[in-house]
């Protein structure tokens, strides 16, 4: 049990930050403000905000948002943000267009 | 569906994955190495700088020439290697999935080494998505790769390693670096690299982080302001600066997705980056038959990630029987003894965070040093490499401890010493006769050495550099000789410049300046051109 599985914590109202647009996930153009409002609105874990918001779903596949986002869902969440448990590292790891993963079905010998 | 079977498949063809197979190949196994890149080398095909360590680790050598002695290593021992091949998918029966072209190819490893490296991070300020802003990592890619200037004016973010030697690298593309920038109070880098870009003028902003990246469809300028203890902005700090580029070098984290996927345990590990495989000493993961080696598995350095590759690969050998136990611990026993070398010093893993003071020989370390990128006149003295003699004779300005011995094996004629633990300052022993070869100057990796004579006649002194810009002045040349803080001195002139192929690419440089000036003068700047 820790400060993240116990989710009727009171983490306190979602107060609005001058830097709230400014943008985080760049493929996805997920800002700032919405990151915070998710955590505020229940979302506690980088899995739930990601499937919620898509950052780090993009053409980087969160290279570079990752880090950035986990820190500023650990501000919220008053915690280190060595806490949160990154997310699910899935195939592939890389995009891969469609078509590329279409020609598998070619294949005679499957 | 077709699978193809390896003994041993790597992942990453960078120092430590190239390391791994190399080993492995050695034993007999049948090994491939992926890489997504169009060329192999990892990090190290964009250093141009020569590297740290001793001679067991290649120091003095050029980061693209390991890379490209590696790759020959890797020939000759019979290795695969496939380039843009970027592995997609690695799960826990040890089956790839490669994108190569524009198919999907499988194939299964009775061994996995997984060397992808790692990362840049990036930081979030008010325009940090303008274009102008990039990776340190990506500005070299830029210039050493492609031959393209990142940008004229630019500001570093960032004073560990990498921002210290992008910064230089810059500048020898003729960029010009306007300010190097860290939030942190002290310096993060190594002392010597500091030194040689704070010698050529540019000033460092320690404390100092970025409030704004302004412009509107680029950077065309930048604010930065002082932070306190808690990175706080001082109200009333505000620096303006003109530039269209802004590189960031705010450390890196490891690209260790592929060993999560493959159901390795993890970790949080700030010490070593961020998310790492939980590992045994030799990169054993928790999952049979799946090592890692590397950055991925710790932020560190080449010379380490060639070691650590070494041990997986020769683990891997022994795990698959081409080798008995006892030739494993023998290999082993070799490498841990090079690795434990490099992690010794101020620098090493184990003192990261903590606040050092003083060096291992009780010497107070340059405060300005750590805060300005220069050790000042007055502090310069207390160290052992500086010494004074009749005669040319080697001042080296090398103050921290630091894993690294080039300066003493460059020396046949033992001016210099170090002595058998690698991370001791460096001493010159003023009883030796120094012939300036100049082997010393060019050797080091840090361009901490200058060869001085205080008394050359007509109450001269001269003064050798190392030196690696172009154009290269000649001799006869008139300029202005610069101090350790990049500030002009006096009036200086060429008297001789060497360039030779034992000297790998730096040339020596001796300037003649006023006597006075023959423990200040540590840079040469030409006059502009009429
Ligand atoms: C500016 C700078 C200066 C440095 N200076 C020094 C120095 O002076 N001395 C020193 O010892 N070290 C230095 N280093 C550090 C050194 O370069 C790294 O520690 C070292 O390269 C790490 O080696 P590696 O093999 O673990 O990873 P890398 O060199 O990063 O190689 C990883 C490789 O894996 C490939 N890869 C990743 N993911 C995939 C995938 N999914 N599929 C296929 N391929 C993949 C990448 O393309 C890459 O080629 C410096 C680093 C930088 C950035
Ligand atoms: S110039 Fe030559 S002889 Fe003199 S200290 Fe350097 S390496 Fe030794
Ligand atoms: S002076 Fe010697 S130890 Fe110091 S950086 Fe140069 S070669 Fe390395």
């Amino acid at each position: 049990m820790n400060e993240l599985s116990n989710r009727s914590r009171d983490i306190g109202e979602f107060i609005p930050q001058p830097d709230d647009d400014m943008i985080v996930c760049r493929c996805e153009e997920v800002t700032k403000g919405e990151i915070r409002k998710a955590v505020h609105e229940g979302l506690w874990t980088i899995a739930e905000i990601r499937r919620y918001l898509r950052c780090g779903m993009g053409l980087c596949q969160g290279q570079t948002c990752a880090k950035l986002v986990k820190g500023i869902v650990a501000r919220e969440l008053k915690v280190s943000p060595a806490l949160l448990e990154p997310a699910t590292s899935r195939s592939p790891m890389r995009p891969v267009e469609m078509h590329v993963f279409a020609k598998e079905t070619e294949d005679t010998d499957l | 569906m077709k699978i193809e079977r390896f003994d041993l498949i790597v992942v990453g063809a960078g120092p430590s994955g190239l390391s791994a197979a190399i080993e492995a190949a050695k034993h007999g196994m049948k090994v491939v190495v992926f890489d997504e890149n169009a060329r192999p080398g990892g990090q190290l095909f964009k250093q141009i700088h020569k590297f740290f360590g001793s001679k067991e680790h290649k120091a003095k050598i050029r980061g693209f020439h390991i890379g490209e002695q590696l790759l020959k290593e890797a020939d000759d021992a019979g290795v695969k290697v496939e380039l843009n091949a970027t592995v997609a998918g690695l799960y826990q029966d040890r089956e790839v999935v490669v994108r190569m072209g524009d198919e999907v190819h499988h194939f299964k490893g009775d061994a996995i080494i997984i060397a992808t490296g790692a990362a840049e991070n990036m930081v979030l300020f008010d325009g940090w998505t303008l274009p102008g802003v990039m990776g340190a990592g990506a500005a070299q890619t830029l210039m050493n790769l492609y031959g393209v200037k990142p940008g004229e004016r630019i500001l570093m973010l960032g004073s560990g390693n990498v921002g210290l030697v992008v910064s230089y690298q810059l500048l020898q593309a003729g960029c010009q670096v306007v300010a190097l920038v860290d939030a942190a109070p002290k310096i993060g880098g190594y002392g010597v690299h500091a030194a040689k870009v704070a010698r050529t003028g540019v000033p460092f902003y320690l404390s100092h982080t970025i409030k704004k990246a302004e412009g509107t469809d680029h950077v065309t300028g930048v604010t930065i302001a002082e932070v306190d203890n808690h990175f706080q902005f001082i109200p009333g700090t505000d620096k303006h600066f003109d530039v269209d580029t802004i590189c960031v070098a705010v450390g890196l984290s490891p690209m260790s997705q592929l060993l999560k996927m493959a159901g390795c345990k993890m970790e949080d590990n700030p010490k070593r980056g961020g998310q790492v495989p939980i590992i045994g000493e030799y990169g054993e993961t928790s999952v049979p038959g799946i090592f890692s080696a590397g950055d991925v598995s710790g932020i560190e350095e080449a010379s380490s990630a060639m070691i650590e590759g070494r041990m997986s690969g020769a683990v891997a050998a022994e795990y698959l029987g081409y080798i008995t136990k006892e030739e494993k611990e023998e290999i082993l026993a070799k490498l841990k003894a090079s690795l434990g070398s490099l992690r010794e010093g101020m620098f090493a893993p184990k003192n990261r965070g903590k606040d050092i003071k003083e060096t291992e020989e009780g010497i107070p370390i340059s405060t300005n040093l750590l805060h300005k990128g220069y050790v000042l006149d007055s502090e310069i003295e207390r160290f052992p490499g500086v010494t004074h003699k009749k005669g040319v004779h080697p001042v080296i300005e090398c103050t921290q401890n630091i894993p690294c011995n080039p300066c003493q094996d460059a020396c046949t004629r033992h001016c210099i010493k170090i002595g058998s633990h690698i991370t001791a300052l460096p001493a010159v022993d003023e009883t030796a006769d120094c012939i300036n070869c100049g082997m010393c100057v060019a050797s080091c990796p840090g361009q901490a050495i200058f060869l001085v004579n205080e008394d050359a006649g007509d109450r001269k002194a001269e003064i050798t550099l190392p030196y690696e810009f172009l154009p290269l002045p000649e001799t006869g040349m008139k300029g202005t000789a610069l101090g350790r803080d990049g500030q002009p001195l006096c009036d200086a002139e060429v008297t001789r410049v060497r360039s030779s192929k034992a000297f790998d690419g730096t040339n020596l440089l001796t300037i003649s300046v006023p006597a006075e000036f023959a423990m200040k003068a540590r840079f040469f700047k030409a006059a502009a051109q009429a």
